[in-house]
């Protein structure tokens, strides 16, 4: 990306005579194709941002029991109430631990079906990039029902095993959502790996064969490295999605009594905006964007630091 | 560069001043306390009307047929609690609500919290529909005031219990008629390698009706103030009764009103319902395979002294503030709450328990329901509506039964008991009365 930008502004002093008349033109054509996009960001983005970041600083007044409420400016009230949430923070610290397990084990996956694909001692390749890929097209909430129906002691039809072990208990209930998240995922990750796997160049096995490589040397010495990029932008995506997990624990709540209301933060924020209290649960959001960006923040500078190396 | 974040500055800027301009216009104060004139509309007039009541639209066909005048459009929606009365904040919110919702009876007070209803005491004929209705249907939706209607009762949710009734014969169990007996046969059910009832965790409106059977309030208001008491001795008495069940595991604990749920009652798992009688519908179309097997007794009571029964939702129709038409609003619901055409065509469609008393004296309710081995179960159910504990509902319900829920579901895994879980919900409601600026004690 960087280079491509300083290449191009690169030849610029010399074709300064007819600069200002291209600048000019390519302004207009520029502006036409950002068009379309700005008016879609500003209305699906940026507006409800500030609409949110102004709820989350209005604070309810009313007088008496059935008062008529107004809205006034409350400062920075609605944020000591998110600070002072015990589940909030608590429900943070779940999504976390289960980022922390499933994650890894996520990419682990999907580097190592990305790896067997690009492989060349495997067959029907394409078969198996469309089977690992299928659970991806199946959307979230018909695949937690599906997992939930699969994982329901009495409903199940392994229910000789459901009915033995509770999957679906305080305990164990992160654990399966877990499994269902993995299912889907795998297979998106490792296409996006795969995909950055297919443009390493191919000289560069042919010189690792010729110096005596296994297959195996080549993909921990050449593939993982030059993939790194790819497994550093699945990561980051993956801890997005989980500090926003709300479709799988909502559709759980079907099937087992040990979803609470405040399960994730996301499930939080919906149960606090249906009271309604509007103003806690911007508070709760712009939180909770923020801390999604510090955090995906860090794991890029965190890897990018060690890819460097 | 410079130029695009002057743009940028510049949309967002207008972007804000938009919506502050929003913000103020739904926050002005648009309403007086006392009831407000309720003209007619003159010429033609379309209402909308948000439902879910199954078959309503062909209800609705019937008032289109013989009123050009006043069109009414339905929609029909998931249950309230599963979405439609967040949708409805959302709308009084916009500025776009429909003219005409349905509301349980447990979250009028939060609508009229959120000043989302409109006062129709003005209107024609609603003062004098009060004659229609029992004194504490019509106080829940008067709440109490004079000169004050926020919404016309629809049909109530008197609650009584539903048993297997060839199950209890054919293992020779008697029939609870009180609470202790209740628990004695859960644990010869236990033994059958059964269950008798099932606790769900989330049905704290069904938690909250057993309260109130027992002669519990969770809410009062006296001087401008709420008072919120979860854990009364009544509360604590049920929270007592049902901790004491689920310790012993004679109790199932599935999510209410799910597949496994409905599985439970159709294979004989679960064998008893403590339920309203909206409910009779639930068990008929979630346990198929049952038909004929079951019979409705009296809720189990706590002591010797007079029967009570308690009440698990019930609907109102309300007429949302916003509403250009209350008048002929009025003019309708009037019409689809007191009416016998209407009623008959809501019993019908949707087997609704009327709750205006015109509704009481239908046919249809006199008769046997073959489900339930041609028992008059209707006759039963009227007669428990006549002795429902009455009971106050708070002005946060979605966030009582939220916060509750999840301690009942702490319960549920091992961590904490049911009082426990009142508690905590105590705490928290009063938190989030402070948080909507509305005094309480």
């Amino acid at each position: 990306m960087s280079t491509s930008v300083l290449s191009g502004v690169a030849p610029a002093p010399a074709a300064a005579r007819i600069r200002p008349r291209k600048r000019l033109r390519n302004k207009r054509a520029i502006a036409i194709l950002i068009l379309p996009f700005g008016l879609l960001f500003a209305a699906f983005y940026l507006v409800p941002v500030i609409y949110a970041v102004i709820q989350s600083l209005q604070v309810i007044r009313r007088e008496g029991t059935f008062g008529v409420p107004h809205l006034e400016f409350g400062g920075l009230s609605q944020y000591f109430l998110v600070f002072q949430d015990g589940e909030f923070w608590s429900s943070i610290l779940r999504v976390l631990a289960f980022g922390v397990v499933q994650v890894p084990i996520m990419l682990g996956l999907a580097l190592l079906f990305a790896l067997l694909l690009d492989s060349p001692l495997v067959k029907g390749k394409k078969f198996f990039r469309l089977a690992f890929f299928a659970p991806y097209a199946v959307p979230g909430v018909i695949a937690a029902i599906m997992w939930g129906y699969l994982y329901s002691p009495s409903l199940s039809p392994f229910s000789f095993v459901t009915s033995q072990v509770n999957l679906l208990d305080g305990g164990t209930v992160l654990w399966a959502i877990a499994n269902v998240v993995t299912w889907v995922y795998v297979g998106y990750n490792m296409l996006i790996i795969y995909s950055a796997l297919l443009a390493i160049p191919g000289e560069l096995y042919e010189a690792a064969r010729l110096d005596g490589a296994s297959q195996m040397r080549i993909a921990w010495s050449i593939k993982i490295p030059l993939v790194m990029p790819a497994i550093v932008l699945t990561a980051v995506f993956s801890v997005i999605g989980t500090l926003q997990l709300i479709t799988e624990p909502q559709v759980f709540k079907q099937f087992t009594s040990s979803i609470t209301s405040t399960f994730t933060p996301n499930l939080l924020v919906y149960t606090t905006a249906a009271v309604p209290n509007l103003n806690l649960a911007a508070a709760f959001s712009v939180v909770l964007a923020i801390a999604t960006f510090i955090l995906s923040f860090a794991v890029l500078r965190l890897t990018q630091r060690r890819a460097a190396l | 560069m410079a130029l695009k974040y002057i743009r940028v500055a510049a949309v967002a800027t207008a972007a804000m001043l938009a919506l502050a301009g929003c913000s103020a216009g739904g926050s002005s104060d648009s309403s007086s306390a006392a009831a407000s004139d309720c003209a007619a509309s003159t010429g033609k007039v379309d209402l909308s009307f948000t439902t879910w009541v199954p078959g309503m639209d062909k209800v609705v066909d019937i008032w289109n047929k013989a009123n050009p005048n006043i069109q009414v459009t339905v929609s029909t929606v998931p249950n309230g609690n599963s979405g439609t009365y967040q949708n409805f904040f959302t709308q009084l919110k916009a500025g776009n609500a429909p003219d005409i919702g349905q509301v349980e009876y447990d979250t009028l007070p939060a609508f009229r919290v959120q000043d989302g209803l409109a006062n129709i005491a003005a209107c024609d004929g609603v003062q004098a529909a009060k004659a229609d209705f029992s004194d504490g249907l019509w106080n829940q939706v008067t709440f109490g005031e004079d000169n004050s209607v926020y919404a016309i009762p629809q049909d109530s949710g008197p609650m009584a219990l539903y048993y297997r009734k060839d199950l209890f014969e054919k293992n020779n169990i008697p029939v609870p008629t009180t609470w202790d007996e209740y628990a004695a046969d859960a644990v010869k059910i236990k033994a059958l390698g059964a269950q008798i009832t099932n606790f769900p965790k989330g049905d704290v409106n069904w938690f909250a009706g057993l309260v109130s059977q027992a002669g519990g309030q969770w809410f009062s208001t006296a001087d401008g103030s709420w008072n919120v008491n979860l854990t009364s001795d009544a509360s604590t008495k049920v929270a007592n009764y049902w901790q004491g069940l689920l310790d012993k595991q004679l109790v199932s604990t599935i999510p209410g009103f799910t597949d496994q749920w409905n599985n439970a009652y159709d294979t004989g798992a679960d064998w008893t319902w403590v339920s309203a009688v909206w409910g009779a519908n639930t068990i008929s179309s979630g346990a198929p395979s049952t038909s004929g097997d079951w019979a409705v007794a009296p809720m189990p009571q706590w002591g010797t002294s007079a029967a009570t029964s308690g009440a698990w939702g019930g609907s109102s129709s309300v007429v949302f503030k916003g509403s250009k038409h209350p008048a002929e609003a009025a003019k309708f619901l009037l019409w689809l709450n007191t009416s016998t055409e209407a009623l008959t065509a809501l019993n019908t469609e949707a087997n609704l328990f009327p709750a205006s008393s015109t509704g009481a004296t239908l046919p249809a309710l006199s008769e046997g329901v073959p489900f339930y081995g041609n028992q008059k179960i209707y006759q039963l159910f009227s007669d428990q509506a006549k002795v429902i504990s009455p009971f106050t509902w708070g002005p946060t319900m979605t966030q009582t039964y939220s916060d509750v829920s999840d301690g009942f579901a702490a319960a549920i895994g091992g961590s904490g008991t049911l009082l426990d879980a009142l508690n905590s919900g105590q705490t928290k409601t009063i938190a989030a009365l402070k948080a909507q600026s509305i005094p309480v004690k």
